[in-house]
């Protein structure tokens, strides 16, 4: 099983899609945060982080991925997950990531969600 | 968070009134109070730092200027620093009053908005260790019960090894299974680990005792053991404990390198007691699937086993063939699932019909296998009538071709001729058949063995023999299943008892003589298992 994390990044119109593999912990939400600022940078304001090739994820990969979640809150943009596994999906509830951030089922879903005018705020989950 | 730059713009009382009204502890406060300090001290550029882990950490900056990253002893190189509780202002190239007292209120108004800013970190971070907190007994609760309910080994190793290390802000781990005196490596996550090791190592005592261990790099300076060499190669620091059941270790959970913001760490009392906890709730979720595999690979086995006994019960006969003249039957009751016992009563194209009983070495699948190869051999070998003898030779090379070394059958076959009542018969080292004479005495004619068991040895030849059965006669063939079927004191049923019942029933229809010895065999056990195959023919010649 790999350790370290891999990462695509997929970039569209008003939207980029960020899939990981691997393990976010330290160095992978680092990776994820490195890649999330460039496109911030980049004038993305809105990002999808789809974890499907991700089945664990630990406190130090939580706290990276709310510096994220805090970061598009400054800049009034959005962001949301997609394709989480049942574990990690509670343990997001349980961090109050859901709060912030919208987490949906699969990619279409959140596609959807995300599109202007589709809600202000993000689904009770998925 | 990263430090932000501002632009240094005048700012008024009014607006930082508004901004610390909405959010007290806010980056916009902060920022336009930073720039308004910098403007009352006259300094080109200014940066507030916030106390982290003991040093100063640059925050905020505005105006103009370099300022590094974290405030070393305190000052800056050709700048001053005013310490305010919980950090410090530092200004650059201070027209007015730097190197004096800092400008009041701005810095009164930046202090309190600072101690506002590390009581709310300090408060997040509180709530998010907390929720944590609740992550871990969520997934202590889990092991205890849903993943209980994943019967799956493979499934359920991988979930457990997984949490443990996420759970443990671990960097790597693995998961070891006990195999005899061993732990054998189950999987692995984040890198290599050893592929086994023994039970009783030392130095593995030593490290699941460790309340926490620096294994190869830090060994030296810290005096902590290692641990077993190459646990999990490369890493600087190891958590072990036990998965077990009852102070039974059945696995090992092995963790390595706790992470934090800053790189990889010892674990602590703490993480020993969650991993415990973690791998006492795991051993029973492990050890539920572990039976939960074996029922089913006993359900596979003993399907297989039907499956094999309704082959088996394919090649016994249905039913007699009718001989005029007499009666017959034959009957058999494997001690298992499958049997090593074997007849056929096979009519022949000319009116005789060969009768066979026979009886494979051992029980159960291999006896069974025999026995098919038997049936196959006997069926395909046998030859013309009265030439039994050549039969049992030509059995005899087939079976030793075909079987293993230590195997080898017993076998009885005597053909009659209805006509006549005449019977030849060949006895491969088989009990010998009983013909029982009529009439009111016990007189009875024994088909002797005239040869070997088959397969036991090449080239064995085989003497026949005849007996003639007159009208009233009774010949049983018979397996040893029956004669030796022993009491609770162990002593066999013998063939004395098997003749008495024959004697006693001599007239009896066939089934009722069957169903007879069954019952007296059944008795003479008096409850105690069925240790062996048993079989039975048996013919009369009716009387004249």
């Amino acid at each position: 099983m790999s350790e370290s994390l891999r990462l695509e990044v997929d970039r569209r119109d008003g939207l980029a899609v960020i899939y990981t593999e691997g393990y976010i912990n330290n160095q992978g939400g680092e990776e994820i945060a490195r890649a999330a600022y460039q496109l911030i940078e980049g004038g993305h304001q809105t990002l999808l982080l789809n974890l499907t090739g991700t089945k664990i994820v630990n406190s130090i990969g939580i706290s990276i991925l709310i510096e994220i979640i805090e970061k598009m809150m400054e800049i009034g943009g959005r962001l949301a997950f997609c394709c989480l596994t049942p574990t990690i999906e509670k343990t997001f509830h349980i961090m109050g990531l859901a709060q912030y951030a919208g987490i949906y089922p699969d990619e279409p879903a959140a596609v959807h969600g995300l599109a202007p005018g589709a809600g202000d705020g993000p689904p009770a989950g998925a | 968070m990263s430090s932000a730059r501002t632009a240094a713009s005048a700012t008024g009382w009014e607006e930082l009134e508004e901004l610390a009204r909405r959010d007290p502890a806010g980056r916009p406060y902060l920022e336009r109070l930073l720039v308004r300090w910098a403007e009352e001290a006259g300094a080109a550029g200014a940066a507030l730092y916030v106390e982290r882990d003991g040093a100063l950490r640059r925050e905020l900056v505005a105006g103009e200027g370099s300022f590094p990253g974290r405030l070393e002893g305190g000052e800056l190189q050709g700048g001053t620093v005013h310490r305010v509780d919980g950090g410090a202002v530092a200004a650059l190239g201070a027209a007015g009053p730097a190197g004096g007292p800092p400008p009041q209120p701005a810095t009164l108004l930046l202090a309190s908005a600072l101690r506002a800013l590390t009581l709310g970190e300090r408060l997040k971070r509180q709530l998010f260790q907390e929720s944590y907190r609740v992550v871990e007994l969520e997934s202590l609760y889990e092991v205890g019960l849903a993943i209980a309910a994943t019967l799956d080994l493979d499934q359920l190793s991988e979930e457990i090894l997984l949490r443990a290390v996420s759970l443990l802000d671990a960097r790597r781990g693995a998961l070891y299974r006990r195999e005899g005196d061993d732990f054998r490596l189950d999987r692995t996550f984040g890198g290599d680990a050893r592929e086994a090791l023994a039970a009783d190592a030392p130095e593995l005592a030593e490290l699941l005792a460790a309340r926490a261990r620096a294994s190869d790099g830090e060994a030296g300076s810290s005096g902590v053991p290692a641990g077993p060499v190459g646990l999990l190669p490369g890493a600087r620091h190891l958590l072990a404990v036990p998965v077990g059941i009852d102070g039974r270790p059945r696995g090992l959970l092995v963790v390595g390198d706790k992470e934090s913001r800053r790189g990889v760490g010892p674990f602590g009392a703490s993480d020993r007691r969650t991993l415990s906890m973690f791998a006492n709730q795991a051993a029973i979720a492990l050890e539920n699937a572990r039976l939960h595999r074996q029922a089913l690979e006993k359900e596979r086995l003993e399907r297989e086993l039907e499956l094999a006994a309704e082959i088996q019960r394919q090649l016994l006969p249905e039913g007699a063939p009718e001989v005029p003249g007499y009666e017959l039957v034959g009957w058999n009751r494997p001690a298992r699932t499958v049997g090593g016992d074997y007849y056929d009563m096979l009519p022949r194209d000319d009116g005789r019909i060969a009768l066979t009983v026979a009886d494979v070495t051992g029980k159960g699948i291999g006896a069974a296998l025999l026995v098919s190869t038997l049936h196959s051999a006997l069926r395909l070998s046998i030859g013309p009538a009265g030439d039994a003898t050549a039969l049992a030779a030509r059995l005899n090379r087939h079976i030793l071709d075909s079987s293993a070394a230590n195997k080898f059958i017993t076998l009885l076959t005597a053909e009659l001729d209805p006509a006549t009542g005449g019977i030849a018969y060949v006895n491969a080292g088989h009990n010998p058949g009983l013909l029982l004479r009529a009439g009111a005495g016990r007189e009875v004619v024994e088909l002797e063995p005239g040869g070997l068991p088959l397969g036991l040895l090449p080239g064995s030849a085989y003497r026949g023999g005849t007996a003639e059965l007159a009208p009233g006669d009774l010949l049983c063939l018979y397996t040893d299943g029956i004669t030796e079927c022993a009491s609770p004191a162990d002593e066999e049923f013998g063939v004395g008892r098997l003749v008495d019942c024959l004697a006693e029933l001599r007239a009896a229809p066939l089934p009722e003589v069957v169903a007879a010895i069954d019952r007296r065999t059944r008795d003479f056990a008096d409850g105690l298992p069925q240790l062996d195959d048993q079989t039975l023919i048996l013919l009369r010649r009716r009387p004249a």
